[in-house]
């Protein structure tokens, strides 16, 4: 099971703070030894400011009541440090609380930077005080406070770099805080930022494209109707370039999300391609089925892969919840596939590779008949599945391929006449 | 010359000693110049061997005593030309013509001795007489007057040696030391010592314009009289010893340093001559960066020794050049204050400043450039070598000692901090690795460990012959080349350098590098991410003509490297390009192919042959067309199974095409010879669906020793022909039966039973074969779909009636420029279509559009349509023939090879679509 676990991989992508929900659940899966696990935990809370809790597991781990001494210092250090920067951010912050102050800011930032400079005396290094504070109550843990700090230096910071890792704090804060909503919202933020910035280097543009995909999956599999988005957003033609060159190990995510979404299948089969290229850097049950399923038509494989793909999901913290619906559609899947290139199925086969026992999987036949999702008819006197022959009607097809060049036709007039005035105008 | 000017003076022997006390004056006169004035005497002594015969015709202004001298050397010349004919008759007058001269110089100089040159043709005309009477038979067979000649002179000789008998005999023992001591009677008479220094620099440049007369009028007097001069020149050393050595300034051996620099490139200086004095000069620089001063003077002056771009350097001074370059690396690394810069003009004297010397030395010159410039010897010697010969393999040897020098400099450069520079460097040993398999690489680490002790052996032995230097120069820079285990770590190290710093073309080169690299260690896939990533294709053309050969190679490699790991498709996408126009070994610079329409005008035909690769980097031809044609063959038979009708329709490889309608013409087929034939014999067996013959027939090519894994390879080929075999079989005969069992078809192709139902199945899918299972029993159950005639032609008018549509939009678009909300994806393919040969593309076209305008729509039943729905209900088809290998196979052949990157695909199809004009033309180019 461990040797699916994608964890060591995501994580070097992942903010320290992001990592606890995944070390938590590899807690609970029991997957590694817990001793294992709480030192990751400590070696991870060693650079946040999160001491307390780190002195906590330690006391946890080695069953004691003593706590290092550089840990004790450090945590004079953090309260020091907590209270020299709450000074210096403490006009601003006065200010904000103060909700009538906070309605003489309008949508002009100059204008609000004017305002304050003349009234409250809050110049440019107090915004930085501020924005400083959010950081350090990030760190400490106190993920609300810092959202709303960062939420408010962003309405007044100048300065494009500064901003964008306000947002990447933000979505941070957010999505510890699990408010999956605002986190969607300030994810499109980001990823439009992402895409326009002409960034100092391309590599640097990948880097943060494979950091968003990371930090959204924590999104995406935990809020509800967003498995379509995943698509969206890693389906992209840069993100896919990224996934392939830099993060291959997402598409093990993608791939779900796609099992998941049989609605998405035009994008469907360029996904197979990809997958098929990255056979070489990149594999696990998942795809390896998607691989089995369309690639080599082994259907017993797929069969295989399907079992595996289950352990997989069990280990899989931020897919789980969907591993019902997950297998679901993966046995629809092969179902489909198979049905194509067969005319007669013997039913106990059929009910194998379904993974079902044979009444169930008769069941099962029959609600698809009746749904009319399956053109096919069973035979029980000799236990087999015989589907209709298909062929598309020869007039059907000629209609089909003439439909399109009408549209096309309209779509080419009306911009040789958008043109035409405007040439007319020059 | 300089000598003649001398030798003027007096005839008489003056001994040593007292010209060894005449310099020691001069040393107290005039400071250091003295020890100058002797090295320039050494030298211009060098050459007056040969010199001497020469005459100084250009001399204007000369002297009474001058004109003497020279009469009496011309007279001398006619001499030697008449004993060279035999011709006594006008000997005899030459040597009354010498004997009355002789009087007059005489008179002239008012010298008691007779001129050294005087005894020199005495004991010449003694010594020839000697030999004539002694060869009685050629005595008989001279004219009458001749021998009358013969004799007469005979007897004058006689009489007049007598007189000079002394003279004559002490010639004889020591012929050197007599010119010697002319030398130094120069010295002696020329009365104003302050004039000497200036006279001196008159005559190096009279020597230098003799000079050339003489190397332009015969080029072996020339090497000759270096030789002589090298036997000269250890003799000065030895005096040199007796020398203080302290008598030498810096103020000396830069006055010196700067006339020999002067001279250079100008008309008639001798270029080997120049490296040896400049090499002396380094021995006797005062201080380290004077000495690196000078040395970087002596590699460009080897540079020179090589005239014209065509000849290479010669190989000895290619290594001397080496040594210096890691003595120039030893002082640098040794002096850290030394500054080495080619951007500013250092200050006059900054060379001055001695080892201990606080702050930085400027020191011009540019180490980078000297490197590349070796670099580009070596190429250009390993070009002109024969590779058959011993001598190809002993140069080839030599290539350790480079990559050592390219190390330290490259070392050098990075803790300067010029990293730039440093990844040229860098460049420069990847271009030597990088088409090195691991065995190679590894015969080349264990070489460069075992020679270079002799290596050194030989060089501790040339240096011990020349005085101790006073810049004594420790080895500091290691002189064996330290290389990691295997090759690849050696490339990833050097190219991320170079990834970092280097400059585009630099940056270029060294992906490419990569490239081939990877393709060798057989890592196909990273090799083409990284091609696909760096979107080389896209503008190579752009880049200069090497670096577009290099391209060229690695594209090749990369197709063998894709063929030896199993993918076909692949593997014949790289390589279609280079031989869809037949001239290959151009593309690849191995070898120079005739073209029957295009004359080549000389100046190009010269800029090939500079282009070309040396033998051990070339790829191997025969290998890379049996590849080329053996993927072509496994896609193409199919291929041709499937579109029997219209066969004119879709060609995956026209070149493989031609090939067979050519061999299908021979009334008569032989026996497979060359490769061509083996592979036209297996696609004919393969047509057949006769895998085992096919598959003998490629086996039996014997250029299949040349791959590594030689088992592994002919193990992929042969299942691969099984598969193909079996699509074949089932495309040609499938409509013959009505259904066909899969037991059946696995023991026909010796195939498994689930590689045959994958291949059956994956047809089905792409419904390339109209055919479904039947579980239970296990049997392909053949669907007829036949059409009427109407239908078909029903079919025919859609299809050009989307092509009309299409090009309409393309219309639009070049006409309109831009404003084209059309997928990119589609027009993509619509390219595509269009190159494959227009028409019958339209299901595709059609395709790509439901796939991406229409999304989940028309096909939300997905599943009720019976399961073919999922992948475009709508394609079912019309017309067997053309629909067999439909959308499915395009995708393969297009996305395959290079659809993964979605950016890059489209540059990989351009490049395989128009391939002529992708793929580097070398003549267009042929005028950089």
């Amino acid at each position: 099971m461990a040797t699916y676990d994608l964890t060591p991989r995501i994580a070097p992508n992942l903010d320290r703070h992001l990592v606890f929900p995944l070390l938590e659940f590899l807690q609970e899966q029991q997957m590694y030894p817990d001793e294992e696990i709480l030192k990751a935990k400590i070696e991870l809370l060693n650079k946040t400011n999160m001491v307390d809790y780190a002195m906590d597991i330690h006391k946890s781990l080695y069953r004691t009541e003593d706590v290092p001494q550089d840990m004790i210092e450090r945590r004079v250090e953090v309260v020091a440090r907590l209270k020299s920067l709450e000074e210096s951010a403490a006009p601003l912050v006065a200010f904000l609380q103060n909700p009538s102050a906070v309605q003489e800011l309008r949508a002009d930032k100059q204008y609000n930077l004017q305002m304050l400079n003349d009234r409250y005396q809050i110049g440019p290094d107090q915004i930085e005080a501020l924005y400083q504070y959010a950081k350090f109550q990030f760190e400490c843990g106190n993920y609300s406070g810092a959202a709303d700090y960062l939420y408010q230096y962003r309405a007044l910071c100048t300065n494009s770099e500064r901003s964008l890792s306000a947002l990447w704090g933000k979505l941070a804060a957010e999505v510890l805080m699990q408010n999956w909503v605002v986190a969607v919202e300030e994810l499109n933020r980001l990823k439009e930022i992402i895409d326009s910035k002409s960034f100092s280097s391309p590599l640097n543009q990948v880097q943060s494209r494979i950091w968003l995909m990371h930090w959204s999956l924590f999104i995406f599999f935990n809020h509800d109707n967003d498995k379509t988005q995943i698509i969206d957003l890693f389906n992209q033609d840069k993100y896919l370039n990224a996934i392939q060159t830099s993060a291959p190990h997402l598409l093990r995510y993608l791939a779900t999300a796609f099992i998941i979404n049989k609605r998405r299948r035009s994008q469907f089969k360029d996904f197979i391609r990809v997958i098929q290229q990255e056979q070489h850097s990149y594999k696990d049950p998942i795809t390896e089925f998607l691989a089995c399923v369309f690639v080599n038509y082994d259907f017993d494989g797929a069969q295989k892969k399907m079992k595996e793909c289950e352990e997989v999901e069990d280990g899989n913290g931020s897919t789980m919840p969907l591993r019902d619906e997950f297998l679901k559609n993966a046995r629809l899947f092969i179902l489909e596939t198979y049905c194509r290139i067969h005319q007669r199925i013997d039913m106990g086969v059929l009910a194998g590779k379904l993974n079902m026992d044979y009444e169930d999987a008769e069941r099962w036949i029959v609600k698809r008949i009746r749904n009319s999702e399956l053109d096919a008819k069973i035979d029980t006197e000799t236990g087999t599945v015989i589907m209709e022959p298909n062929h598309p009607n020869v007039y059907e097809q000629l209609i089909e391929h003439t439909k399109s060049l009408s549209g096309r036709t309209y779509k080419l007039a009306s911009q040789l006449m958008e043109q035409s005035p405007a040439q007319a105008a020059r | 010359m300089a000598s003649k000017f001398w030798t003027q003076a007096g005839a008489s022997d003056s001994d040593e000693e007292e010209e060894q006390s005449e310099y020691e004056d001069e040393i107290e006169d005039a400071g250091g110049d003295p020890s100058a004035a002797d090295a320039k005497n050494r030298y211009l002594r060098a050459t007056d061997t040969d010199s001497d015969d020469d005459d100084g015709q250009k001399r204007v202004v000369k002297s009474a005593k001058d004109k003497r001298f020279d009469e009496m050397t011309s007279t001398l010349e006619q001499i030697k030309n008449a004993m060279k004919i035999n011709d006594w008759v006008s000997l005899l007058e030459s040597f009354d013509k010498i004997n009355k001269q002789l009087e007059k110089v005489m008179r002239v100089t008012e010298a008691v001795k007779v001129p050294n040159l005087y005894i020199k043709s005495l004991v010449m005309l003694e010594d020839f007489l000697n030999q004539a009477m002694a060869n009685k038979e050629a005595k008989k067979k001279m004219s009458t007057s001749n021998a009358k000649a013969l004799n007469s002179m005979k007897q004058k000789l006689k009489k007049n040696n007598k007189q000079y008998e002394e003279l004559i005999n002490k010639y004889r023992e020591k012929p050197e030391s007599e010119e010697e001591a002319d030398d130094d009677e120069d010295e002696d008479a020329d009365d104003d010592e302050s004039d000497t220094f200036a006279e001196d620099v008159n005559a190096m440049s009279d020597e230098d314009e003799e000079e050339d007369d003489g190397k332009d009028d015969d080029q072996a007097e020339g090497e000759g009289g270096w030789e002589k001069m090298m036997s000269k020149k250890e003799k000065l050393m030895d005096k040199q010893f007796m020398k203080d050595p302290s008598e030498i300034s810096w103020d000396v051996v830069n006055k010196k340093f700067k006339e020999v620099v002067a001279a250079r490139g100008r008309k008639g200086t001798g270029r080997f001559e120049q490296v040896e004095q400049l090499t002396f000069l380094t021995k006797v620089a005062k201080t380290p960066a004077q000495k690196l001063e000078i040395l970087f003077s002596v590699v460009s002056a080897q540079f020179d020794v090589n005239p014209g771009l065509n000849g290479h350097m010669p190989i000895n001074v290619w290594k001397k050049c080496v040594v210096n370059m890691l003595v120039i690396l030893d002082i640098v690394f040794q002096h850290r204050n030394i500054v080495v810069d080619d951007m500013v003009e250092p200050e006059e004297n900054e060379t001055q400043k001695g080892a201990d010397h606080e702050g930085p030395v400027r020191v011009w010159g540019n180490l980078v450039a000297f490197l590349e410039r070796i670099d580009v010897e070596f190429f250009k010697s390993l070009q002109s070598t024969d590779p058959h010969t011993r001598e190809y393999v002993d140069r080839l040897q030599d290539e350790p000692m480079f990559l050592v020098l390219a190390q330290n400099v490259q070392e050098y450069l990075e803790r300067g901090g010029d990293y730039k520079a440093a990844a040229k460097v860098a460049l420069r040993r990847v271009e030597l690795v990088y088409y090195k398999p691991q065995e190679v690489y590894d015969a080349m680490r264990k070489l460069s460990e075992q020679t270079e002790g002799g290596d050194n052996g030989d060089d501790k032995a040339e240096e011990s012959r020349g005085p101790p230097a006073f810049v004594v120069v420790p080895e500091v820079v290691a002189r064996k080349p330290t290389f990691p285990e295997s090759s690849r770590t050696m490339m990833d190290m050097l190219v991320s350098l170079i990834y970092k710093h280097g400059d585009d073309r630099t940056k270029a080169r060294a992906m490419l590098c990569d490239i081939y690299h990877h393709a060798l260690l057989d890592e196909f896939s990273i090799a083409r991410d990284l091609l696909l990533m760096s979107h080389l294709q896209d503008n190579i053309q752009h880049l200069d003509i090497s670096t577009q050969i290099l391209f060229n190679r690695a594209m090749a490699q990369l197709g063998l490297c894709a063929f030896r790991v199993g993918l076909i498709t692949e593997g014949h996408g790289c390589l279609s390009e280079l031989y869809s126009g037949g001239r290959v070994k151009e593309l690849l610079a191995q070898g120079v192919s005739q073209s029957r329409y295009h004359e080549k005008t000389p100046e190009q035909e010269r800029l090939e042959r500079r282009r070309q690769m040396p033998y051990h980097m070339h790829i191997n031809l025969e290998l890379l067309e049996a590849v080329h044609l053996i993927c072509a063959m496994l896609l193409e038979v199919p291929n041709m199974a499937a579109n029997t009708h219209d066969s004119r329709r879709r060609l995956i490889s026209k070149t493989f095409r031609r090939l067979l309608d050519i061999s299908e013409r021979q009334t008569f087929t032989g026996p497979p010879e060359n490769v061509r034939d083996h592979v036209m014999a297996a696609t004919r067996a393969l047509t057949k669906g006769d895998f085992t013959k096919s598959f003998e027939v490629i086996q039996s090519l014997d250029i299949w020793r040349l791959l590594k894994n030689k088992e592994g390879v002919l193990e992929m080929l042969k299942s691969k022909i099984k598969e193909e075999a079996l699509r074949t079989y089932l495309l040609t005969y499938s409509l013959s039966y009505n259904s066909m069992s899969l037991e059946q078809l696995m023991n026909m192709f010796d195939l498994s039973r689930a590689q045959t139902h994958s291949v059956v199945s994956k047809m089905m899918i792409n419904e390339e074969l109209y055919a479904s299972w039947d579980q239970p029993t296990e049997c392909v159950v053949f669907n007829d779909v036949e059409y009427s005639r109407l239908q078909g032609l029903a079919f025919q008018l859609t299809e050009k009636l989307s092509v009309l549509a299409e090009s309409n939009e393309r219309a639009m678009e070049s006409g309109g420029g831009g404003g084209m909300d059309l997928p990119m994806r589609r027009r993509e393919g619509q390219d595509y279509a269009n190159a494959g040969g227009g028409g019958g593309k339209w299901q595709d076209n059609y395709n790509q559009q439901g796939g991406r305008q229409g999304g989940g729509g028309g096909r939300s039943g997905g599943y009720g349509g019976g399961g073919r729905s999922g992948q475009g209900g709508g394609r079912g088809g019309y017309n067997r023939g053309s629909q067999v290998r439909g959308g499915g196979s395009r995708y393969q052949d297009s996305s395959a090879y290079g659809g993964a990157r979605r950016t890059a695909s489209s540059a990989v199809r351009g490049s395989q679509m128009d391939g002529s004009t992708r793929m580097v033309s070398l003549n267009r180019g042929g005028h950089p």
